[in-house]
This record gives C-alpha cells, sequence and structure tokens, in this order.
C-alpha cells in the first residue's frame, strides 16, 4: 500500500519535472545551449497565473474563496503570456548576440538572467499596485474541481491537482507530438537540429525556429507553474532553481534532445525520488537524502551514459 | 572661427554661474558643525543585527522598529540624564558572514555600547565572539538554542559561553516540554508524529518536546524530518499518516510550516498541527488556509492584551506608524532594547565615554529587572531569561487566540 | 590656432564611418574642448555643489573642496592633462581614447551627483553653481573625447627611463594605490561611494586607454620583481592605514579568502578550460576539515593535532575530494562536466546538512554547523588578541589579514610558477584544443586531474583559515549562488590572470558591503552584470591579450599588439 501511494507521489513529481523538462530539451536540440534560466520560466509561469487571478478574480481571491472552473483557462492563458513572453525577451536580448561566442558565455549568461529573474520577482513584485509582497511565499489561489478534498480509491491518496498535472502533461505531450511531426514547423525544428546550416540553405528561418524552440519551452514550464501552485498553493521567487536543476536532470537521465526522453527522464526521476523517500533503509533514508539520489543519478547518467536512457543523441561537446 | 565660439560659451557660462551664486546663495556659512551632537549631552548607540533584508525580512524590521521605539521612548522621557540614545541598524541578511560583518562594523564604533539581535541563532554563533571581544552586551530578542548560553554540553555540563550575551526569548529546553505538556494533559492526546526542518531551532524543540513526552508517557508515533528547501511534502506526509498519529508537532518555521499544514490536511490527514513561536505569526495563517483552524503555537509571555505594559507597547508601536509591523520578536526585542537602556542608566551615570562603560553595562545587566511587554525581564547566571511563562495559541477564524497561559516549571 | 586643423593621417581609408568623420572635421577642437571642460571642472571643486551640508559629505563650503568636489577636480586635472598631450601628440600615447573614458565618466559622475542632491535635498533648486559648472565642464570634456582623433601607438617608442626611475614609477603608483584603497574604504555614504567608484574607474580606463597603462606594464615587466614586492608592501601596510578599527579589515580578509578560492578555481577553468560549477565545495572541504580538527568543544573528532597538521589535512582532503570531482574529466566534457562539479557541489552541502547523527554519522552537527572555533594561536600569537606595533592597534581581523596575505602570496606563487611551466602549457593546450593536446602527447586526463586536485587544495587550504577567521562553519555558507560568485570573479577580472581575479573578487565582495543602502538590490545587479559583462567584454575586465583574441577574432589592432607583446615576452 505504501509503495502505492509513494508510486503516486512519484508520478506527481516526475510529470512536474517532465513538463519543465521539454524546455530544456527543445532549446537544447536546436541550439545547444543549457537554458539555465529555464526554471526560472516555470516561476515566472506560476506568477503570471497569480497575476492574472489578482487581475480578473480579485473578489475571490481577497475573500478567499474558491476560483470557479472557468477561472483555470484563463489563468493558463495568463501564466503561458507571462512565461512567453519572458522567454523569448530572453532569447532575444541575451542568447542571440552570443550565438556564436565561446560557449562559457551563454552558461555564464543563463545564470545571470536566472540570478536576476528570481530577484526581480523577489524586489518588483510587490511594488506593482494591489499585488502582495514576494519576498516570502505568497498564498496560490484555490480552483473549483482541481483542488479540493482529495480522492481516496483503495486506501490511496490521490489529490486532484495530481490529475490535473499528469493529466496536463499527457495532453501537452500529445500536442507536442501533433506539432513536432505533423506540422511544417515542426518539422522544420527537426531539421535545424540535425543540421542547421543545410536547414537554413533550405530556406528555413533558423532564427524564428529558435524562437518557437523558446515558446514550446516556456508554455509548457507555464502550465507546470500551475500545476506546481495549484499541489502546494504557493508560490515564492526561488521555487525555479531547484525545480530546474531536477528537470534538467530528467532532461538529460532521458537524453536531453529528445523529446520523449525528457517525459520519460521525468517521470523516473520523479519515481526514484518518492521511492528513495520511502524505501531507503537506515539513516541515509528519507527526504534529506533524496536530492542527494537525485545528483547522484544524475552523475552516473552523465559519466557513463551521456546519451541518456533514450540515447536521440550521441553528445561530445567540448 | 568655432574654437573661440566654444570658449566664448564656456567663459560666458562660467560667469553666468558665478553671477547666479552671487545672488543665489543661502544666508552665510555659520561654520560646518552643525551636524555633530549638540555639546551638552553625549550619545551612546544601541545596535540591532537582524535581517533587514531578504526571507526574514519581515520579522527583523519588526525588531528594528521595536528597539527604535523603546531608544525614542527613553529619549522623550530623559531615562539617562547628560545622554542621548541612537539607534544603529545593520542587517546580517540570515547569513552568519554577514552578520559578522555587521557586528565588525558596530563594534569599531566607540559610540555603541549594546546590541539587540540576532533573530537566528547561526548568526548568533558568529556574532557572540566579535561583541564579546569588544565588550558589547547583546540581548537576543529571539535566538532559542540552549547552546548560546550554556555551551556545547548544556544537557550535561551547562557553562556559560559568552559573558556579554543575553537574551529575553525562552530556550527550546522550556518551549517543547511546555508544549509536551499541554498535548499530553491539557488536550489528552497520547499519540504524536513529529517534523522538524533539522536547523538549530527546529530539532532543539522536537528534541525537548519528544523527551517530555515520551517521560509523561506519550507516544511519538513517527518522526520526521523535511528539507526547507522544499515546497512539497506529500512524501513525508504519506509516512506520517499510515501510523495514524493524533497530532503532529512541528519543529520549524512558519514558511514550510504554514504549507505543511495545508498539504498535510489535503492529503486526509485532519489532525492540528503544533508547533512553537517560529510558526507564531499572521503569515502562518494565511499560507496554511482555511483548514488551519485549530493548528497549535506556543509563545513566551502572557497575551500582549492581558498585561498592562503590553497594551501601551502596542498603542505606542501602532502610534509611531512604522511601515511594517512587530511581527513575532518585537516584543522580545522591546524588551531587549529596554534591558540594555536599564542597565545603561547605572553604567553610564559616571562614565566619560560610551566606550568606557562597555564593561560595566555588562555587569549591570545582571541586576536588571522589571515589568516588561513579555512578562517579568531579568537573567539568570547564564544571562537566560527568567521569565517561564507560556501562552498556547489556537487558529480560530483567521488568526491566533490564546487558550492557555500558565508558568513552566 | 588654424595650424592643427590639417587632416590627420591616421583614419583608417577603408572605412570612413559617420563618427569618423566627424573625428575628421572637428576633431581639431577636442583639445581646446578638454581644456576648457577639465579647468570648468577644476573650477568647479572650488564651488559650492549643494545647498545642504548634509549630502555627500559636506560640499556646500566654497575655496575648500571635499569629497567629490576633489573628484571632480582629479577627473578635470586627468582631462586637462590629457588635453595638453591630444595637442602635442606623442607617438606611444593615445590621449583621444582616454578621454572617451574621462568624458563618459565626468558625465556620469556629474550627472549621478546632481541627481543624489536633487533627489536628498528634495529638488534641483538646491545645487548649487558647482553643480552646474561641474555639468558644463563634463559635457565639454564628454564632447571632447567623442570628437577627438585616435592614433596608433608605437610602442617601440616608448621612452626609456633609467632603472631607478622606473622604480620610482612603481612606488609611487603603489603609494597612490594604498592611500586611494583606503580612502576608499574609509567612505560611509553609499552615493559618495559610487561617485569616487565612477571616477577611479573612468580615470584608469583613461589611462590605460590613452596607453599609459600598456606603458606601466612595460615598466612593470622591466622591473617585475620590484613590482611584486611593492604590491605586497602596500598590501601588507594596508592595515596600518585604518587605525585600529576592524570593519575594513573583517572585509579584506573575506576578500582574501574569496580571492585565494578563485585563483584555485582560475586554474581549473581559466588555464585548463574545465568549467566547474561547485567550486565552493571545496573551500567548504577545507573550513570543515578546519572546525572538525579545531579545538572547538563542538568538533566532531577528537584528533586536535595542531595548527599546521590541520592545514595540510585540508588541502589533502580536499585535493581528494577535487580527484573525486575530477575523475568524470576523462568521460565528459564541456556543460555536461560543468552540471557534474554543478551536482557535486550540491551534494557536499547536502550531505554537510544532513550528518548530524539523525541522517548518517554525526559529523558535521547538521544545519547548526560547527560554532565556536577558537583562534588561532601561533607561538603565543593570540590571533583573538589587539596587538600593537608601531603605536598602531591591529585588531583580531587584522592578524588573519597577514596570515591571509601569506596564503595569497603562496597561491600566487603557485599558480604563476604552474602557468609558466609545461604543465601550464599543457593545460593551455587542453583548453584551445583536447584532441590536438593529445595527438601531440599531452597527458590529457592526468593533467586533467591534476588542475583540479591542485585547485581544490589551494581552495581547502584557504577554508582551514576560515574556519578559524569566521569561527563558525554551516552548511549554507556553501550554496551554489557562491560558486556562481567565484565563476564570476574569475571571469569578470579575466580568466587565466592573477591581477583580473583579484581585481574581480575585490569588486564583487567589496561592493555589497558599502553599498548597504543597496543591499536588497545587490543580487539583481550582479545577475544584470553577468549578462552585460558576457554580451559587451566576455574576455574579463584584466584580460591576457590572448584571450582577448579568442572572443574579438576580427580586431586587428588587437591582433598587432598580441603579436607585439608576444614579441617583448620572447625576448
Amino acid at each position: 500500500m505504501e509503495l502505492a501511494q509513494q508510486l503516486v507521489n512519484g508520478l506527481t513529481l516526475g510529470s512536474l519535472y517532465a513538463l519543465i523538462a521539454v524546455g530544456y530539451t527543445v532549446v537544447y536540440g536546436i541550439i545547444q545551449l543549457i537554458n539555465f534560466a529555464h526554471g526560472e520560466i516555470f516561476m515566472v509561469g506560476a506568477f503570471g497565473a497569480l497575476s492574472t487571478a489578482l487581475l480578473f478574480f480579485r473578489s475571490y481571491v481577497d475573500e478567499g474563496q474558491v476560483l470557479p472552473f472557468w477561472a483555470l483557462p484563463v489563468l493558463i492563458l495568463g501564466a503561458v503570456a507571462a512565461s512567453v513572453a519572458i522567454a523569448v525577451l530572453m532569447e532575444r536580448i541575451a542568447y542571440r548576440p552570443l550565438r556564436n561566442a565561446p560557449r562559457l558565455a551563454p552558461l555564464i549568461t543563463a545564470i545571470g538572467i536566472s540570478v536576476f529573474l528570481q530577484e526581480a520577482v523577489r524586489l518588483l513584485y510587490g511594488k506593482i499596485p494591489g499585488f502582495p509582497d514576494a519576498k516570502q511565499k505568497v498564498p496560490f489561489p484555490k480552483i473549483a474541481v482541481v483542488s479540493g478534498d482529495a480522492w481516496t480509491p483503495f486506501g490511496l491518496t490521490i489529490q486532484r491537482s495530481t490529475i490535473f498535472t499528469v493529466g496536463a502533461l499527457v495532453i501537452c505531450a500529445a500536442g507536442l507530438f501533433y506539432f513536432v511531426s505533423r506540422t511544417k514547423t515542426g518539422r522544420a525544428m527537426q531539421a535545424v537540429s540535425q543540421d542547421p546550416d543545410t536547414a537554413r540553405l533550405m530556406g528555413i528561418n533558423v532564427d524564428r525556429i529558435i524562437v518557437v524552440a523558446f515558446v514550446i519551452g516556456a508554455t509548457l514550464a507555464a502550465i507546470a507553474g500551475i500545476a506546481q501552485g495549484l499541489q502546494v498553493t504557493n508560490v515564492n521567487f526561488k521555487m525555479g532553481f531547484l525545480a530546474g536543476l531536477k528537470a534538467f536532470t530528467a532532461a538529460v537521465l532521458g537524453g536531453i534532445g529528445n523529446v520523449w526522453g525528457a517525459v520519460l527522464g521525468g517521470l523516473t526521476l520523479g519515481i526514484v525520488e518518492a521511492l528513495a523517500i520511502g524505501f531507503i533503509p537506515g539513516t541515509f533514508g528519507g527526504s534529506s537524502w533524496k536530492d542527494v539520489w537525485a545528483f547522484a543519478i544524475l552523475i552516473l547518467v552523465l559519466v557513463f551514459r551521456p546519451q541518456g536512457l533514450l540515447g536521440a543523441k550521441v553528445v561530445d561537446r567540448a | 572661427m568655432p574654437q573661440r565660439s566654444v570658449v566664448a560659451v564656456g567663459a560666458s557660462l562660467l560667469v553666468a554661474s558665478l553671477a547666479l551664486t552671487g545672488c543665489g546663495t543661502r544666508g552665510g556659512d555659520d561654520g560646518g558643525d552643525t551636524g555633530g551632537g549638540s555639546g551638552d549631552s553625549k550619545v551612546a548607540k544601541i545596535g540591532v543585527i537582524a535581517p533587514l533584508s531578504g526571507d526574514l525580512a519581515a520579522l527583523g524590521k519588526g525588531i528594528e522598529h521595536s528597539v527604535d521605539l523603546a531608544i525614542k521612548q527613553a529619549n522623550e522621557s530623559n531615562a539617562i540624564p547628560g545622554w542621548k540614545l541612537e539607534l544603529a541598524a545593520e542587517d546580517d541578511q540570515a547569513t552568519p558572514d554577514v552578520g559578522k560583518n555587521a557586528a565588525t562594523k558596530l563594534a569599531s564604533d566607540k559610540e555603541v555600547v549594546g546590541v539587540v539581535g540576532t533573530l537566528n541563532s547561526s548568526v548568533a554563533q558568529s556574532v557572540q565572539p566579535v561583541l564579546a571581544a569588544a565588550n558589547i552586551t547583546q540581548v537576543s530578542p529571539a535566538n532559542t538554542n540552549p547552546s548560546l548560553t550554556q555551551g556545547a554540553d548544556f544537557a550535561t555540563a551547562p557553562k556559560r559561553a559568552y559573558p556579554t550575551y543575553f537574551r529575553t526569548c525562552t530556550t527550546d529546553s522550556i518551549q517543547g516540554p511546555f508544549a509536551a505538556r499541554y498535548l499530553f494533559e491539557k488536550a489528552g492526546i497520547k499519540e504524536v508524529a513529529t517534523v522538524h526542518d533539522k536547523k538549530t531551532y527546529g530539532q532543539g524543540l522536537v528534541d525537548a518536546f519528544t523527551k517530555e513526552y515520551t517521560k509523561l508517557g506519550g507516544k511519538v508515533v513517527s518522526a520526521q524530518t523535511i528539507n526547507p528547501d522544499d515546497d512539497k511534502y506529500d512524501a513525508v506526509i504519506s509516512k506520517i499518516k499510515p501510523s495514524n498519529p493524533k497530532a503532529v508537532y512541528y519543529g520549524g518555521e512558519f514558511p514550510q510550516a504554514g504549507p505543511f499544514s495545508q498539504q498535510m490536511k489535503a492529503a486526509g490527514l485532519n489532525v492540528p498541527l503544533m508547533g512553537g513561536d517560529g510558526i507564531f505569526s499572521g503569515e502562518y495563517v494565511k499560507l496554511a488556509g482555511s483548514t488551519a483552524t485549530g493548528d497549535l503555537a506556543t509563545s513566551v509571555g502572557a497575551p500582549t492584551d492581558q498585561l498592562e505594559s503590553a497594551k501601551s507597547f502596542v498603542s505606542a508601536y501602532d502610534a509611531a506608524k512604522y511601515s511594517e509591523p512587530y511581527e513575532a520578536y518585537g516584543a522580545y526585542a522591546y524588551d531587549a532594547a529596554n534591558a540594555i537602556i536599564n542597565a545603561l542608566k547605572t553604567s553610564l551615570k559616571d562614565a566619560d565615554s560610551a566606550e568606557a562603560a562597555r564593561q560595566a553595562t555588562v555587569q549591570a545587566m545582571s541586576s536588571v529587572s522589571f515589568d516588561g511587554v513579555t512578562g517579568k525581564v531579568a537573567f539568570d547566571e547564564y544571562g537566560d531569561t527568567t521569565s517561564r511563562v507560556l501562552t498556547v495559541y489556537q487558529v480560530k477564524d483567521g488568526a491566533w487566540a490564546p487558550v492557555n497561559t500558565e508558568e513552566f516549571k | 590656432m588654424s595650424t592643427n586643423t590639417a587632416l590627420p593621417d591616421v583614419l583608417d581609408d577603408s572605412d570612413v564611418s559617420r563618427r569618423d568623420r566627424l573625428r575628421e572635421q572637428h576633431g581639431a577642437k577636442a583639445p581646446l574642448l578638454a581644456l576648457a571642460g577639465g579647468v570648468l571642472l577644476l573650477v568647479s571643486g572650488l564651488l559650492s555643489w549643494s545647498y545642504d551640508d548634509r549630502i555627500l559629505g559636506d560640499i556646500s563650503i566654497r575655496f575648500y573642496p571635499a569629497g567629490i568636489q576633489i573628484y571632480a577636480m582629479v577627473l578635470g586635472l586627468v582631462a586637462v592633462v590629457l588635453g595638453v598631450l591630444l595637442r602635442r601628440r606623442p607617438g606611444w600615447l593615445n590621449p583621444g581614447r582616454g578621454l572617451a573614458a574621462v568624458g563618459w565618466g565626468s558625465l556620469v559622475f556629474v550627472v549621478v551627483a546632481l541627481v543624489t542632491i536633487a533627489r536628498q535635498a528634495g529638488g534641483s533648486i538646491n545645487i548649487n553653481e558647482g553643480g552646474w559648472v561641474a555639468l558644463v565642464g563634463a559635457l565639454l570634456v564628454f564632447a571632447a573625447g567623442f570628437v577627438a582623433q585616435r592614433f596608433e601607438l608605437n610602442v617601440r617608442t616608448w621612452p626609456r627611463l633609467p632603472g631607478w626611475a622606473e622604480i620610482l614609477v612603481i612606488v609611487v603608483l603603489m603609494a597612490v594605490l594604498l592611500f586611494t584603497t583606503a580612502y576608499t574604504l574609509g567612505l560611509d555614504d553609499s552615493w559618495t561611494f559610487v561617485c569616487l567608484l565612477v571616477t577611479l574607474l573612468s580615470v584608469a580606463i583613461a589611462l590605460v586607454g590613452s596607453g599609459f597603462g600598456e606603458y606601466v606594464g612595460f615598466v612593470g615587466g622591466n622591473n617585475r620583481r620590484v613590482l611584486l614586492l611593492a604590491a605586497f608592501l602596500v598590501a601588507f601596510l594596508f592595515p596600518f592605514t585604518q587605525d585600529g578599527s576592524d570593519a575594513n579589515m573583517s572585509i579584506a580578509t573575506q576578500i582574501l579568502i574569496f580571492a585565494a578560492t578563485a585563483l584555485g578555481l582560475n586554474i581549473v577553468v581559466g588555464l585548463a578550460g574545465l568549467l566547474d560549477l561547485g567550486y565552493i565545495a571545496f573551500l567548504g572541504t577545507g573550513a570543515y576539515v578546519g572546525a572538525m580538527l579545531s579545538q572547538s568543544t563542538f568538533a566532531t573528532i577528537g584528533w586536535k593535532p595542531p595548527f599546521l597538521v590541520v592545514m595540510l589535512c585540508g588541502m589533502a582532503v580536499a585535493s581528494t575530494f577535487g580527484l573525486i570531482i575530477g575523475s568524470p574529466t576523462l568521460r565528459v566534457s564541456g556543460d555536461y562536466l560543468a552540471i557534474v562539479t554543478l551536482g557535486f557541489g550540491e551534494i557536499f552541502r547536502l550531505a554537510m546538512f544532513n550528518l548530524d547523527g539523525t541522517n548518517g554519522p554525526d559529523l558535521t552537527n547538521g544545519p547548526n554547523g560547527i560554532p565556536a572555533i577558537p583562534d588561532l594561536n601561533f607561538f603565543g600569537w593570540d590571533f583573538g588578541k589587539v596587538h600593537t606595533v608601531a603605536g598602531i592597534p591591529l585588531g583580531r581581523f587584522s592578524n588573519y589579514y597577514f596570515l591571509l596575505l601569506l596564503l595569497i602570496a603562496f597561491v600566487i606563487l603557485v599558480f604563476s610558477r604552474l602557468n609558466d611551466s609545461r604543465i601550464g602549457r599543457g593545460w593551455v593546450a587542453i583548453r584551445e584544443d583536447e584532441r590536438a593536446a593529445e595527438a601531440m602527447g599531452v597527458n590529457v586526463f592526468g593533467l586533467k586531474l591534476l588542475a583540479f586536485a591542485i585547485g581544490a587544495a589551494l581552495a581547502g587550504l584557504a577554508g582551514t583559515i576560515k574556519a578559524h577567521q569566521d569561527t563558525s562553519v554551516t552548511p549554507d555558507q556553501y550554496i551554489f549562488l557562491e560558486s556562481a560568485f567565484l565563476l564570476a570573479a574569475v571571469v569578470l577580472g579575466g580568466m587565466g590572470t592573477v591581477a583580473g581575479v583579484l581585481v574581480g573578487a575585490t569588486i564583487l565582495k567589496l561592493l555589497p558591503e558599502k553599498l548597504r543602502d543597496a543591499a536588497d538590490y545587490r543580487l539583481l545587479l550582479f545577475g544584470l552584470l553577468l549578462v552585460i559583462m558576457m554580451r559587451f567584454r566576455p574576455e574579463g575586465l584584466v584580460a591576457s591579450k590572448r584571450r582577448q583574441l579568442e572572443f574579438h577574432e576580427d580586431d586587428e589592432e588587437l591582433v598587432q599588439l598580441a603579436q607585439t607583446e608576444h614579441l617583448e615576452e620572447a625576448k
């Protein structure tokens, strides 16, 4: 019974990781850039949803009431808008000028952006009239149907937010599959990731494709942001750092550059973490060591199977 | 000639601006020393070391304002004739490194005689030696780790660590057992689960709680820890839930405790969560949401609306219109500042300079005794407060309400 | 006056852009503009700037310059000198570029000063004539810098002075450095500090840009030993300028520890080209070893050896960790290596956080760390006590400062010896092209491991001292952000150079302490700074010419300079 429960917990966690991991993998697949600031895009998404709730459903939030279900799509739209805007700006201002620079430059830029976005939200969010101070955790509104009492079949506890997260992952994955394999832009993306120069010769606008990759990653991260907000009922400015790192681990685990790898890697990592909390005996078990196990897996995968579980790309980046 | 025109423009501008000066200056330069202290009253400073920025800024600002209030009142009533008190607040960003720099800065300011701070026990550890070396009295409103006053072996062989260190709050070794007795005797709960965040404060609290609770005959059915960086606790909650505790005792602070309570109840574990003064904050209720009703917290002193001195503190604080509320530690900070001011009354009386009075102030601290906001303020031989009155609060209608005030024996 | 309107022949005829045409037409006016602006700035220093005497120090008094009034005069003086030089056009200087820097600097400086006065006093009405004069002066200098012609430097015509005179130049420079540092650190007001910083920065850039920097480098190169000795002498004398106050010494010790660690990282990143995002763990290892083997009653290991042994242990343990963390380099490189090291760094922090007896063995007391570490005591010299030398009291941090100075001297020695050795060239070869290096017979894996081991050992050594200096060791001092700061110090200063890392470390540690008013915004600015640096000057503030070339391949002037430098070195 506890095993099943921890599996459910792991699945929830894993779906979240998977949604974020797709962003790392899509961008990496095209320009071989580890967008270290992607975790922050996830955080911005969560704050975007919160802001939307504060702007359009103020009366509910002030009285601590549950938002109606039809607020959910509005919140998703708000979150996606915020994330995509920041991601596109980031690409345009910070990454594009560095496209031919030595590899160290974009990585350090990414760290800089990550710190900058966290601090910007921490310091400036509360300065917008009507918005709460974001220096600490900010309560996230509840939404009818997706938050509320847990569902308990066979003595298991399944949160409604879990169902939302897993459902979101399934829908997003299906959408992504359709987009990548059936649409013209999607196929152009594949082409660019295989050979950008030839793709350019074929008349593909590589700059545009790169922006599309950032937009896809940001959209999924924004949805993950809402899922996280619903699960833990609060958001804070540093939620992106650890989640981003874990999601990156997931992306590498599955094989970076491969969208399905990201999904698989995310789910695997989530389940491993949950099982580590529940089932590693002795003093090295429990929640205190779960991050250590996650990082250990990351290192082992990178050292012994850098192409990841699905092995889409043989990586040799010097 | 273009050059010439440039020169002309420059020269005319120069002349014009000089002319302007001639017309528009202030009336006479009456010497530059107006900014300094006016002749007859000397200045002594009380420092504050607290997190004024970052995560815990809300608590730190409350401390700063409360000390400011105490200083203003002392100056108004001319508590120390011939001396003017000033506030010197330094940010420690809740990190030991920065805290140490702040302490060094205060220690090298010759006018500083006492310091109120710090908020975090970990910061206190690196601030203590710096202030002790300079003989500056330090009174913490919030450090609850017993080792700060009684040394590493506080349980077996207590030994005063730094003669300059005092505190106005009680230690974990009192608050934990107080909560244990309440749960076991008053609330009749015989089975609890404990959770802590592994930090000095939380772990100390849970350790002291567990000891007393099992001594009374209660049973700790599950003991877990969380990682304070985490946002999600469902894995931990899943481990607690099968053991069916009747309450959860949480050692830690509100940023984690609030969401923990919320997630615990959402997962179907509908039992009250109890914690120490670290969760006794309005923010806790906000983060824990509507399901927080019934959660418990202990805090030092009687409730502020029952003591005369406390009521006047609250109204004075409101009247001063500070931008942040006094929060959980404002009252202790106010008492801490007043303890220093009381000591200064004896030590500064015949002192030539603030620096010369440092040693005397430390000595005068041991005889300080007055009725403060949180009850009687006096210090024992280790520098701990002698006040042992504690109150249990419970969340009712979205706010903390006192349910039981008692002296711990 | 029309004599110098003749067209200079230095312009490149291939691409005469609008700016170049502007220079061509009006370049001749630049010296006069600079002179006029400089004089105005000089005069402004003698005038009152503000109606209110509490802002930016007291700048309301006439004919008795203080604070920013002096800075304005310094800027003015530099502008005048450059203006005169521009007119005389010596072959070995490029005053035009210097003027541009001074122009920008004065403009920013005056604007910051005026805005501060206006904001703090409530309106621009409170700005007195001095401020306006300075503004006009700054605008003139700015214009001069904008239109001034650039000359090509002819390195060969550098005048050679007799040996004693060159040494004198160095001594004077160092004395100025010591005085400026002491003065800068003495400032308490954030905005005055900003003004001073702008002044110093623009003067420095002006000197470097106009060729003085090259010249000093040239002189320094001729007298390398003297330069090093003088630098250390200045550093050694620094505590004596503090008049017994420990506030700045506390910051200085932190800068030194940070710089020593960053220099260790520089071996790994700057020389060997291996990106390490978890480097703070090595400093942490050293600190924890130092704490666990100290006399602290909280120490978890019973063995309490003398400090020299502790230092060796710290180095040994840290370099062992270095070898472990370095071992994946056999298989991974580039971005992946960065992530592996990041993972190791986090594992280190989490392990220190957890090893408290409940989760794993009790080694570190978990999040509470190991407090109450006593001060060092070398043969009766107690580091915790105040010692009076030559009538000047030297406090606790001064004592540690001297020890750390020795440490950093050692680190610099190790760094520069390695850099000049076969090993160092091997590292550079690996950094430039791993496969080629391997083909040439360089032991790639061995050298990579060595880089990690040596870098880690240096950081570990610094850590053991840090433990005693801080008196407590806790895991939250070793978070990822600290690693990012270290990397930023290396990148900001200039990869692979000693001076660069020292500059970077100083900037990153000093600024937040001095800008406490803006303490809340320091991380925001830090993030922004990283992005901007990578965009506009990725090679760092003090970059080696070779490194600079990697980032600006199409800059022909730079290629020439680098070649000349190379030739000089070869001689």
